[in-house]
């Protein structure tokens, strides 16, 4: 841990003069991993579209868009300095919970089965879950950067209730990986946070009774359980869902050491892998550029989640620790469930591959997410955990 | 700074999911590549099967007789078939083929995702290109070389030749067989579906996830079939085929006369019709006899003129004789019959609720079915026939002619028969030198053509109540009554058992023909054997044998010539056709079943008719071969047990059942092929062949690939002098003075002492029924007789006596063998003969 060796040296708190240089190795990951999404973005969608004899560029520049959209995002809040934001957390999870509800209205768009869209008219889509999942970060960053510690208990029913809201509202989109997503991110958080070891337990009960519950009323639909069995083998009749997984792993699997060339994905351009400018993205990755090519983009993955993890270290305030600790577990998570459905270890969920996959608000609501990371390291204190661990003892 | 622990767990456990995710991808990656690899393949490829042509047949000259000439079909691949173009492939086929869009939608609902289905066949080209331009209208859509069956002959062979089909379920069963695939389903066509149907090729396509087809990724050509070469001469058997044919129409025919004669006698022309028939017969055998033995004339006068006055007194003094002629007219009325007023064995009747039809006839009847009443699974019809109401159920017989076939909720399906009208005749041409068969066939027949395309309903209703696909030749159990009879007259040569006791051996050693000498067109010398007619010890033939029971009750036997042969030795019996000289020998061997020292001979007789390959299958290359029946003790006591109705209900084995077994009577059953492999047996000096259709198996070059040499089965071990009596003796039966088949062959002209054969008349006997006989009509001819190389045995199904209509038959076949098809003569009826 490059970050623990560094010699504190003696500067107050008031001490601005570090030029804010922003990092590199974070930021060209960033736009490495953009950059590359573009690609298969274009490899996984030009022959579909050459068939249908549209522009074989269309779903390129749309993806284009969002990323300069993204890159924007990024910049912007880089500049900003996220403990200002605190203050407006509360506004900003209201909205987020809000345009959630919305999703939920007859306004919503069904997407096979599930409401998880706001139709924008020529803006496209809106996914509200996905900004979501940064206001939570906030939100719970927001509530726990000042709670004293030890963590009390009822500050950890608050944590309970502000990642119940949203959960409840995607659970009834319902899009159980988003849920999955929310509480890990919490967890995360409040472990990072100084929950003991007892109340890490006791939210985990928490969640179990609470999946088991949902279960028990059959609230959970049944394609739900099937999607997230599948992987298992349990439930071999669905073959839709059974069909997708083998067909991302036969993808993947094809391309070998060295892949197969761009273009020449025969799984992912003869659309034997569905969604793959998508969910799928990875599979146009590991199918056309080979193991190397697939673990460039982990590798790049770890890069971000190394960097922010740095930059959780060098923050300023708790704030800033939860908000950069939250953005590592959403994007590593992110990758874990997405990557490891398309080689068939996790269940199929709808999380994207963070800047890779084809989707306007996951690339802003990450780039935003990551953005608040670099603000962070931007505003970085010269002793890493100054102002974060120590005025207040951890127990 | 203790809570960095805490940021460092966190990275430690996300970076190590990442990790997890390496190792994952290097499984599947490198380690697993090749599987997947494998996987996708089977992805992106599609087959679909091009099947291969039929080998030809042919027959002993190289006359094609089943071929197969190429044509393309449409299939479609279910498999490339998506919901989303289901839609559009069922307008655009649907219009294409110009059926119903609802029926292809419902075809493909119905079809698994992996089957490939065959939605036309034999398409022009024209009409090929345009499916092939318009692939993307047509997805899925396969067009494929399809070979089509053809018979250029039609009906000839057809029962040998046999027809092809879709696989039922139990082709299915045998490897390589698909559902699409067609198959033999009778005759070589089936017994020879492996060498026929060649290995079947495949074209690949690769295709995308849409199941859109990209392009041809390879093509394996279909393997056709081997070729089949026959030992059939197609000349043989279409004369065969047309002798049969025009034979069962003459028996059909003299069935009319004959009823006309009974309707004539009670209608006040009795003694006209009478004195008729009384001169024709008188002249006939008057003319006949005088010729040869004045003797046996006087006898047969004598004879005449007894049955004359027995049928004179029988007629006049039957108090219920105008009523049963009554009935009589009512019931030949009913009869169907044809267009030009001949009978016909059975029609087809289907009427719906509420619809008149009428039934055909001498005088027709109305029939009108009013309803169909279903109470507790049984449905019910009334039907009323000329104001005469039924009710009726399924297998319910009324109207004396009518049997109810089926009955559905608004139809009524009725077959109309005639239990009397000749239905069938069969015939069998084997060469006796190698088991060869020349020609073989049935009639009613069927073109197998009509199979290719598949049979129309109206086609296979009429075929199907006619049974006219069956090969009767192997599949027809028929008593072989006084046919049957040379299977007693060897064993009483070989094992000189004689009526008298007393054997003929030395008078018949000094007349032995040597084989050799009499080649194929020669003169044989018969006058040589005359003396062996001597009349010195001969067996009196009376016409009735009267026999006693152990319990002192008798019966009495009567030969089917009520007033005897006259004096005869077992050569006579078998020219005359004697019953009384046969049921001696069988109560020869009868009584003299167990001898002193124990030895048990009672299936003596048996024992010989097993020898000439009766009660087996012959082993012919021809599906569904029947075993037939020689009935001893102990199948007569397993009968009785299991209660099959085939024998008395009490009792046992007799000598009765013996006496009418060995004269082709009671339950001897034979196949028609059977009884010609027999004769040739005897005639051949003893070699039971393994009858064969097949010559040999060649490939499309015409290379040998298995020549099929002729099988001996067994060899029955005879003596040379019994075999030179036996071919005499059927050279009497046709030659002879008394022989029965003699009028039938009278317009042969020259060669006809080169054959030699043998009539039976069978009785099948229905106690049930009012008129108890009906006749089956057979007759075994043998040319040239001394130097055999023609067997031929026909029968004619209820045709009546086997002299008038089933010598005439092969008659004309012998003919045609003999002296080309030039030498053929009109068909004529022969003698009412046994």
């Amino acid at each position: 841990m490059t970050m623990l060796e560094r010699t504190p040296q003696p500067v107050t708190l008031l001490q601005r003069e570090r030029p804010m240089r922003p990092d590199l190795a974070l930021v060209g990951s960033y736009i490495a991993l953009s950059v590359l999404g573009l690609l298969m973005v274009y490899t996984a969608s030009a022959p579909r579209l050459i068939d249908l004899g549209v522009n074989p560029t269309q779903d390129l520049e749309r993806q284009g868009v969002f990323v300069v959209a993204g890159f924007i995002a990024f910049g912007v809040v880089s500049a900003f300095d996220v403990r200002y934001l605190r203050r407006w957390v509360p506004v900003v999870y209201a909205a987020s919970m809000l345009t959630l509800l919305f999703v939920l209205t007859p306004l919503g768009r069904s997407v096979q089965g599930a409401q998880r869209w706001i139709d924008l008219g020529p803006l496209g889509q809106f996914q509200p879950a996905e900004l979501a999942k940064v206001a939570v970060i906030v939100a719970l960053a927001a509530l726990l950067a000042l709670k004293p510690l030890p963590l009390r208990w009822p500050s950890m029913v608050w944590a309970v209730v502000v990642v119940a809201v949203p959960a409840l509202l995607i659970f009834l989109q319902p899009d159980l990986g988003t849920m999955l997503a929310f509480g890990i991110i919490a967890m995360v958080i409040l472990f990072v946070a100084g929950a003991t070891w007892r109340q890490m337990a006791a939210m985990l009960v928490t969640a179990t009774v609470g999946a088991v519950a949902l279960f028990q009323v059959g609230a959970i639909r049944t394609y739900q359980i099937e999607r997230l069995t599948a992987f298992l083998d349990v439930n071999p009749d669905v073959l839709g869902t059974q069909y997708n997984l083998q067909q991302s792993e036969i993808a993947i699997g094809t391309g070998g050491l060295l892949g197969k060339g761009l273009f020449n994905g025969t799984q992912t351009n003869l659309r034997f892998v569905p969604e793959q400018s998508s969910d799928f993205i990875f599979t146009a990755v590991g199918e056309q550029l080979g193991f190397v090519g697939a673990i460039i983009v982990l590798s790049l993955f770890g890069i971000l989640l190394w960097r922010v993890l740095v930059a959780s270290l060098h923050a300023r305030d708790r704030f800033g620790l939860l908000v950069a600790v939250g953005t590592a577990a959403l994007i590593t998570f992110h990758v874990f469930v997405n990557v490891g459905m398309t080689v068939g270890v996790m269940p199929i969920t709808g999380l994207p591959l963070p800047f890779m996959s084809a989707g306007g608000t996951a690339f802003i609501a990450m780039s935003i997410a990551l953005g608040m990371a670099h603000s962070v390291w931007l505003r970085r204190s010269p002793v890493p955990g100054e102002n974060t661990f120590g005025q207040v003892q951890l127990p | 700074m203790s809570g960095t622990w805490r940021v460092a767990t966190v990275g430690v456990i996300l970076a190590g999911m990442l990790a997890v995710l390496g190792l994952r991808l290097w499984a599947v990656q490198v380690t697993g590549s090749e599987e997947y690899q494998a996987r996708a393949e089977f992805n992106q490829v599609r087959l679909v099967n091009t099947p291969a042509p039929r080998g030809d047949v042919f027959d002993r000259n190289g006359v094609l007789l089943a071929g197969t000439r190429p044509s393309l079909a449409v299939v479609v691949d279910m498999a490339l078939v998506t919901d989303e173009t289901e839609d559009l492939l069922s307008r655009n086929l649907a219009a294409f083929l110009n059926v119903p869009a609802s029926s292809l939608m419902e075809t493909f609902a119905n079809a698994n995702s992996g089957a490939q289905l065959i939605l036309a066949e034999d398409l022009s080209e024209e009409r090929a290109l345009l499916l092939l331009e318009r692939r993307e209208d047509f997805p899925g859509v396969a067009v494929i070389p399809q070979p089509v069956r053809e018979y250029p002959s039609g009906d000839l062979a057809a029962h040998v030749l046999g027809y092809i089909g879709r696989p039922s379920a139990e082709d299915l069963e045998r490897p390589d067989v698909r559902g699409n695939d067609v198959v033999g389903k009778a005759g070589v066509e089936r017994f020879y579906d492996d060498v026929l149907r060649g290995t079947e090729g495949f074209v690949k396509y690769r295709v995308d996830a849409d199941r859109t087809v990209l392009s041809k990724s390879g093509e394996k050509a279909p393997k056709p079939g081997s070729d089949l070469h026959l030992t059939i001469d197609a000349g043989v058997q279409a004369q065969l085929q047309a002798s049969l044919q025009e034979g069962l129409e003459l028996a059909r025919r003299l069935e009319m006369e004959e009823r006309a004669d009974a309707l004539a006698k009670v209608s006040g022309d009795a003694r006209m019709v009478l004195a008729r028939q009384e001169a024709r017969d008188a002249i006939r055998e008057a003319t006949a006899l005088d010729a040869e033995i004045a003797k046996i004339t006087d006898e047969d006068e004598r004879a005449a003129a007894e049955a004359a006055a027995l049928l004179e007194r029988e007629l006049l003094h039957d108090p219920d004789e105008l009523n049963q002629g009554e009935e009589l007219q009512s019931l030949y009325d009913g009869l169907p019959v044809d267009r030009a007023g001949v009978c016909e064995p059975a029609q087809r009747v289907v009427l719906g609720v509420d619809e008149r039809s009428r039934l055909s006839g001498a005088v027709e009847r109305s029939i009108r079915l009013i309803s169909v009443t279903d109470a507790r699974d049984t449905q019910n019809a009334v039907v009323v026939v000329d104001g005469d109401r039924f009710i009726v159920g399924r297998g319910d017989e009324f109207a004396t002619t009518l049997r109810v076939t089926s009955i559905d909720e608004d139809r009524i399906v009725l077959t109309h028969s005639d239990k009397w009208c000749p239905v069938r005749s069969v015939g069998v041409v084997e060469d006796p030198r190698d088991g060869s068969i020349i020609a073989m066939g049935s009639y009613p027949s069927f073109d197998p053509t009509a199979f290719v395309s598949g049979l129309t309903s109206e086609q296979w209703e009429r075929l199907g109540t006619a049974n006219a696909f069956t090969n009767f030749a192997v599949q027809g159990l028929y008593a072989p009554a006084s046919t049957f009879k040379v299977v007693a007259y060897m064993l009483a040569i070989e094992e000189g058992i004689y009526p008298l006791d007393r054997p003929v051996e030395d008078r018949v050693l000094g007349v032995e023909q040597p084989e050799e000498d009499v080649a194929f067109g020669e003169q044989p010398a018969v006058e040589a054997l005359q003396p062996l007619l001597s009349d010195t010890d001969a067996y009196n033939c009376t016409g009735s044998l009267r026999f006693e029971f152990n319990d002192g009750s008798s019966q009495v036997y009567r030969d089917w010539k009520r007033s005897g042969h006259g004096p005869l030795d077992l050569h006579g019996a078998l020219e005359a056709s004697c019953d009384l000289y046969f049921w001696e020998i069988a109560l020869r061997v009868w009584n003299e079943r167990s001898d002193d020292e124990g030895i048990n001979n009672e299936n003596l007789w048996q024992e010989w008719a097993r020898a000439f390959g009766f009660g087996e299958v012959t082993g012919v290359d021809l599906p569904f071969e029947k075993q037939g029946l020689i009935p001893d003790r102990a199948w007569f006591r397993d009968e009785q047990r299991a209660g099959t109705g085939r024998v008395r209900a009490t009792g046992p084995w007799v000598g009765g059942d013996l006496m009418n077994a060995v004269v082709g009577q009671g339950t001897v059953l034979v196949t028609p092929l059977q009884l010609a492999n027999g004769f040739s047996t005897m005639v051949n000096g003893g070699t039971l062949w393994e009858p064969r259709v097949v010559d040999s198996v060649t490939d499309q070059e015409g290379t040998v690939l298995d020549p099929k040499d002729p099988v001996v089965l067994a060899s029955v071990a005879l003596a040379s002098k019994s075999v030179t009596l036996f071919r005499r003796d059927l050279q009497q039966v046709v030659n002879g003075p008394r022989g029965t088949a003699r009028r039938a062959f009278e317009s042969f002209g020259p060669g006809v002492e080169l054959v030699g054969g043998k009539t039976g008349t069978a009785e099948i006997i229905k106690a049930d029924e009012k008129i108890d006989q009906v006749d089956t009509a057979w007759f075994v001819g043998v040319a040239p007789v001394f130097d055999p190389q023609y067997v031929v045995s026909v029968v004619v199904e209820r045709g009546g006596s086997g002299g008038k209509v089933a010598a005439p038959i092969a008659r004309q076949v012998l003919q045609h063998l003999i002296g080309g098809p030039g030498s053929v003569t009109p068909l004529e009826a022969g003698a009412e003969a046994d």
